[in-house]
């Protein structure tokens, strides 16, 4: 009897979400009906997350609706390029341009996005039964406004992270060594110095047993912007260095003496530490933005590293393109004493959770069938193939779903991280000049990198250049 | 009367085109090069400055670090080019075996675009794993990072660019040593002249107005080269590589600075105009007095 009503039970609730999915389907085909025809153009990174848009949620909402998705997927720089361009002079290409979270302030700034939740509220025949703001997680709230709205729909979300290969910090031979080297057990660094050791012992493992491994990934490129994130993103916070070293609420200062940080003695131990671990790194390492970094770490070429989260899922699990699947560890960053207090108590962070979303450009002709496409990726249904295929989080939802459980497990319980730690990482700061600012040092940067400047006299240029840059902007007053 | 009138029609499609792509937008640049305007700013409108963007560009230590980078680049990637594209050029008159099949080989890298040049050098040079580095470390013992060697980064550049470019200066120098009528080699050859006196009194005089047209074409496109430094190196390391072009496009794009990009842009037109005015002065004009 039991099993006869649970039989009956589950054909009831099949015939339920069958009915619920077909009203769903109702919804996508009546509110497109108006926009047949219609050829929606997006532009973004060339990114897994992205990709996944392309090839599987593009297709899927041509299918359901009958209005077409063209995506292109193209370099960072070209990206924001086309999209800047586009939006500036208001030629209305593009009906969806990926906004990263660094950028989505300037964008703001220049009114070029439209108020989705303003433009659904407006068109109630618009709005999916399936999509609601409130799924997305507290990530969301960088691409709101100041009235509250979201100028953009999420559509990745991930932390940088520290990974490392269990295979080779839980081979006792090398846990031996390691111990007998340095007098401690192996396990990830919880600070800078446990880092650095970890580094110089892989690096001189590998050469000493001739192997392709290198003691940790560097994100060092001595001309692309890639290596100065790394350090403003992810080196610097863990040293207490938050928002890039400059006070926005003192007149935007950068130097010390102005009441800044770029330059203080803390940001220059940082950026040393850093530099210091290129002699460990992979000698890829200056040639490496945060593309080849995950390809360094998937290559097995690197036995730690700080990683871009979007590239863990492939690095842990995809074997046509990974040497180290099932060997992968994850952990929080290394940190000065205190950081941890510090960020506990509610001040900085530890490290950067990047993201992006999608955004309507004020200047799209397509507006409402736009809207549609950025409802349906933003569904709590199509998250969780699309978290295992590409490792980002934007819904509440998808931490439960059992495909993503079982990816947390071969993640080596990455999505863990991200939904219990996620509140120690933060975006880029609200500043509307981060490009401007950024290739302003740029120059500068780079020469530190390739010795030509010492760290102390390259900071305290770059904190100089930095107030000059924000002056004449007009920022700082 | 009426076939002029019918020439202006024939011609004004062009002229159209070349009016609403070329002259007006170059007018524009013109004129946002005399204004501050950057989009990002905090007052992100257009302001008149005057003549203040040119004053700045004299003190800009980058955009003068660029411009000195660049004619570097452009000296050792032109003449080089010139040197083996006549070489390759004269090797292609004289049958050999195989010659067909070399010379579409060698013509292959000219039809790839740029940024595809750039990725590809990128993988051959990248530290310990690209070929070029792999095999130079494995048979020579030689270290090569062009991600901290501003002397290898250069001059890989200039190699791809030799690579990249040669074949076109080939053909052109084919099509100018095939057009030479024999007559004057045959008279110089009977009145007992060596190679080095036909290659200097003969050969160079009359493909003269090919090569400086060839030299033209280069130097623009060489004054002009982002795509594939772009990709190899980003402009680094440091400032190494950073040419006139990558300058430019750091200016303009990233940093959003348009009035002051634009004014770059404006001298380094200028820049070339003089460049190859001064060529074709040295290497044509007195060819024409004589004439």
């Amino acid at each position: 009897m039991n099993t006869v009503f649970k039989l009956a039970a589950s054909a009831l609730a099949l015939s339920f979400a069958a009915g619920m999915a077909n009203a769903d389907d109702a919804f996508w085909k009546e509110a497109a009906a108006p926009y047949q025809g219609v050829t929606l153009r997006g532009v973004t990174e060339s990114s897994p997350p992205s990709l996944y848009i392309r090839e599987v949620l593009a297709p899927q909402f041509e299918e359901l609706t009958g209005i077409r998705v063209d995506i292109e997927t193209t370099s960072w720089d070209q990206m924001f390029d086309k999209a800047i361009k586009d939006m500036e002079a208001g030629t209305g290409i593009y009906d969806m341009v990926y906004i990263e979270q660094d950028i989505v302030y300037s964008y703001l700034a220049r009114d070029f996005l439209t108020d989705t939740t303003q433009l659904l509220a407006d068109n109630p025949a618009l709005k999916a039964p399936t999509y609601d703001e409130g799924n997305f997680t507290t990530f969301a709230d960088y691409f709101r406004g100041e009235n509250g709205h979201l100028y953009g729909i999420p559509m990745e979300a991930f932390i940088k992270i520290y990974l490392y290969r269990t295979d080779l910090f839980e081979d006792p031979e090398i846990q031996a060594s390691f111990k007998e080297k340095t007098g401690r057990d192996l396990a990830p660094a919880t600070t800078h110095a446990e880092y650095t050791e970890i580094a110089k012992f892989f690096y001189e493992y590998g050469q000493e047993n001739d192997l392709q491994l290198w003691g940790a990934t560097v994100q060092g490129h001595t001309g692309h912007p890639a290596s100065w994130y790394e350090y403003v993103e992810t080196v610097a916070p863990t040293f207490g260095i938050y928002n890039w070293g400059i006070d926005a609420d003192n007149n935007y200062a950068a130097t010390v003496a102005n009441g800044g940080e770029m330059n203080s003695d803390t940001a220059k131990e940082a950026l040393q530490w850093w530099l210091d671990l290129r002699q460990y790194a992979a000698p890829e390492s200056n040639q490496s933005t945060w593309t080849e970094v995950g390809t360094t770490f998937g290559a097995g070429r690197a036995a730690q590293g700080l990683v871009y989260g979007e590239n863990a899922g492939w690095i842990a699990a995809d074997d046509t393109k990974s040497l180290v699947v099932g060997k992968v560890g994850v952990a929080l960053p290394p940190l000065a004493d205190g950081v941890m207090a510090e960020v506990e108590g509610g001040e900085g962070y530890i490290g950067y959770y990047d993201g992006g979303a999608f955004g309507l450009p004020s200047t799209s002709k397509n507006k409402e069938a736009a809207a549609l496409f950025l409802e349906y990726i933003g569904q709590n249904e199509v998250q969780p193939d699309w978290a295992v295929a590409a490792p980002r989080v934007t819904n509440t939802a998808t931490y439960d779903d059992p495909k993503v459980q079982d990816m947390n497990e071969e993640l080596g319980g990455y999505y863990d991280m991200l939904r219990d730690k996620g509140y120690l990482f933060a975006g880029a700061p609200a500043y509307p000049f981060h490009a401007q600012l950024r290739e302003a040092m740029a120059p500068t940067f780079y020469s530190i990198l390739t010795g030509d400047s010492s760290v102390s006299d390259g900071l305290d240029k770059m904190a100089e250049i930095a107030e000059a840059t924000l002056t004449e902007l007009g920022y700082r007053k | 009367m009426q076939s002029n009138r019918l020439g202006w029609i024939l011609l004004a499609p062009t002229l159209a085109i070349l009016f609403f792509f070329g002259v007006l937008p170059f007018i524009y640049v013109v004129y946002v090069s005399f204004h501050q305007w950057n989009p990002f700013a905090a007052d992100p409108t257009m302001i008149f400055n005057g003549a203040d963007n040119f004053r700045k560009i004299v003190f800009d230590a980058e955009f003068l670090n660029s411009v000195g980078v660049t004619v570097l680049f452009v000296l050792f990637a032109v003449i080089s080019e010139l040197v083996v594209g006549y070489i390759l050029a004269q090797a292609f008159m004289k049958e050999f075996p195989g010659k067909a099949i070399f010379r579409t080989i060698h013509t292959l890298p000219l039809i790839m675009a740029p940024i595809i040049v750039g990725s590809v050098w990128k993988l051959m040079m990248t530290p310990s794993i690209g070929i070029i580095p792999h095999y130079l470390n494995e048979w020579f013992g030689i270290t090569v990072n062009i991600g901290t060697s501003p002397v290898a980064a250069f001059a890989t550049i200039i190699i791809m660019d030799i690579w990249h470019w040669t074949p076109l200066v080939t053909l052109t120098l084919i099509a100018a040593l095939v057009s030479l009528p024999p007559d004057p080699f045959e008279q110089a050859q009977i009145d007992g002249a060596n190679k080095r006196q036909i290659f200097f009194h003969i050969t160079v005089p009359m493909i003269a107005p090919a090569v400086v047209a060839t030299v033209f074409i280069r130097l623009m496109d060489a004054l002009r080269t982002v795509d594939e430094v772009w990709m190899l190196t980003g402009g680094g390391p440091g400032s190494a590589t950073r040419f006139v072009g990558v300058h430019i496009f750091k200016e303009v794009f990233p940093k959003t600075n348009y009035g002051y990009g634009s004014t770059i842009s404006v001298i380094v037109l200028y820049l070339t105009i003089v460049a190859c005015w001064l060529l074709y002065v040295t290497m044509l004009a007195p060819r024409s007095k004589k004439d």
